[in-house]
């Protein structure tokens, strides 16, 4: 018995890294997964690899910070699948560069596709959570929610804001049924701490994780899964720290 | 297959309420459960629900408060199992509501005991094992009041925030082991204890002030329980992880 069994899940930016592998273990557990990604080229190469070993998978070119983008997209996944229960919002984007020189292009860029984008997915998908009273929203934030980012203060107050946002919201639907909650991901590794870090600088903070390593895409997997799943029925509103202890909070 | 070849998880308090529901749930997961309570009667039961055979699980009587009983505890289970995956620390509760000026000594100390002071004694006792095994995962029970603070309950709030810092303190301590340490906090929880406290239009009442409209079973504060016992939570420590459907969001 699958814990996803007959649902379906809207994951952005499932092309490559956590929402890749979040997309991957949805569908192990029984989940239809639409991969709403910008890069189209990986989102298909995710669609295929899914479909080779017998899962029901549609890559969405999609860009979360445009609403028609993200109607489209949800009017697709409603054709293909009939349904929507779980929507992973996970895509977003790091840029650096500090407050000073930041340009409002740049701010506008993070804040509309990591907070906004949020926003909108959620917006475009509540009506049907709430008309069948289940559903299943799950927002990364980061731990430069809590600690503040150098040189990325775009990233931090968008990550920020995706928490108040996920409080609000889970107010918000409490009494139909659907539960919002945020998972916090510590340094993992993937493509975007790398537009900022070096290789060395990057395995070098397992030195100051507790747990000795730095995260890997599938220890973000199970916390995703137990979120979506019915076990989680009572929780909403948090906000699940999975960072081998770097933050604790 | 051999009970040597099973994960062992020791639950204090698991006669409880909530204990019930977690043992159950462990069990499911193929832990061998046992059971640290001072109501053994009551742990027995749990178990004889469970229909667990004899070497399949095991309830020891003992006060987690004294060092000595918990040292007992922990002893036997070594000498018959001779290992601990899993710790679940349950025993505990508020036991008084008074305001301040109404609280003996006695009594305030009593709440820190039962709460704060059992899942220390537990955790010191497990640590040279987990350590040992390099692999285990402790679970302390706090609540929604360590956050919030609750009239009335100056003793278990303190208790409960204190558990929350102790287990952040833990982790650090243990995470060079492989051992990890994690809370579950409780939003208010439909056991007979706790609603033995309300009339049902209190019981009401306090049911429409949580966001989700209703109290948590105690089997969705099991389920917690089991994702930070088991492997999916394996990159997570120091972390508490709140069911209280929306009425405390830290
Ligand atoms: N990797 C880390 O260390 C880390 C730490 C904390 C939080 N996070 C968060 O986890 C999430 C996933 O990060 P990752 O590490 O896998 O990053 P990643 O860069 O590997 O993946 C992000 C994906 O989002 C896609 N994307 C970007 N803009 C988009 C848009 N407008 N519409 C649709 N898709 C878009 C990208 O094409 C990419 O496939 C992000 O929200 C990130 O902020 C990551
Ligand atoms: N029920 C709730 O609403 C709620 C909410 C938040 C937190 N909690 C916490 O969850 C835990 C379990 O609560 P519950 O509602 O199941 O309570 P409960 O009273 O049903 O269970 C507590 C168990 O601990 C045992 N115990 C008490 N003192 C002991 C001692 N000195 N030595 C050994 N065993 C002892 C009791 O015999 C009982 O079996 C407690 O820590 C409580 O504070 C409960």
């Amino acid at each position: 018995m699958n814990r996803l069994d007959g649902r379906v899940a809207i994951i952005t930016g499932a092309g490559q890294g956590i929402g890749k592998a979040i997309a991957l273990g949805m569908a192990r557990e029984g989940a239809a997964v639409v991969i709403a990604e910008i890069n189209g080229g990986n989102a298909q190469e995710v669609q295929s690899e899914l479909q080779e070993s017998g899962q029901r998978a549609l890559a969405v070119p999609t860009d979360v910070s445009r609403e028609e983008s993200v109607l489209a997209m949800v009017e697709r996944c409603l054709k293909e699948f009939g349904r929507i229960d779980i929507l992973v919002n996970n895509a977003g984007i790091y840029p650096v560069s500090p407050v000073e020189e930041m340009a409002e292009e740049e701010w506008n860029r993070v804040i509309g596709t990591n907070l906004i984008g949020t926003f909108l997915c959620s917006k475009a998908v509540v009506p049907r959570l709430l008309e069948q009273r289940w559903g299943r929203i799950i927002n990364m934030t980061s731990g430069r929610a809590f600690q503040g980012a150098k040189d990325g203060a775009h990233y931090a107050a968008s990550k920020a804001g995706i928490i108040g946002f996920t409080k609000a919201l889970a107010l918000e639907l409490a009494l139909c049924g659907v539960t919002v909650n945020a998972i916090c991901p510590g340094v993992t590794d993937t493509a975007q701490p790398r537009g900022h870090r070096t290789e060395e600088e990057l395995y070098g903070m397992a030195a100051r994780i507790p747990l000795g390593r730095i995260g890997q895409v599938d220890d973000l997997v199970g916390p995703a899964i137990f979120l979506a799943s019915d076990a989680a029925g009572f929780v909403t509103g948090q906000t699940v720290l999975v960072n081998g202890g770097a933050i604790m909070w | 297959m051999s009970s040597a070849d099973k994960k062992v998880a020791v639950v204090s308090g698991g006669a409880g309420g909530i204990g019930a529901a977690v043992v159950s749930r462990l069990a499911q997961a193929d832990f061998i459960p046992i059971i640290l309570d001072k109501d053994e009667a009551a742990g027995r039961e749990v178990l004889a629900e469970l229909g667990r055979q004899e070497g399949r699980g095991l309830c020891i009587a003992l006060d987690a408060t004294k060092k000595s009983d918990v040292q007992r505890a922990f002893d036997r289970v070594l000498a018959d199992y001779r290992r601990v995956d899993v710790l679940v620390n349950l025993a505990g509760g508020a036991l008084y509501a008074k305001l301040i000026q109404d609280f003996a000594l006695r009594e305030w100390r009593e709440i820190i005991d039962v709460n704060l002071k059992s899942t220390f004694l537990c955790c010191q006792a497990v640590f040279p094992i987990m350590k040992a095994q390099r692999q285990g995962a402790i679970i302390n029970t706090a609540s929604n009041y360590a956050v919030t603070g609750s009239a009335s309950r100056t003793a278990y709030s303190a208790a409960k925030a204190g558990i929350i810092a102790f287990t952040k303190s833990l982790a650090a301590e243990l995470a060079p082991y492989g051992v990890r340490a994690n809370v579950i906090a409780p939003g208010r929880t439909a056991t007979p204890r706790v609603m033995g406290n309300y009339d049902a239009a209190g019981w009401a009442a306090a049911s429409s002030q949580i966001p989700m409209g209703r109290t948590a079973e105690p089997a969705e504060i099991a389920e917690g329980v089991a994702f930070l016992a088991g492997d999916e939570s394996l990159y997570m420590t120091g972390q508490t992880l709140h069911v209280n459907g929306g009425m405390v969001m830290p």
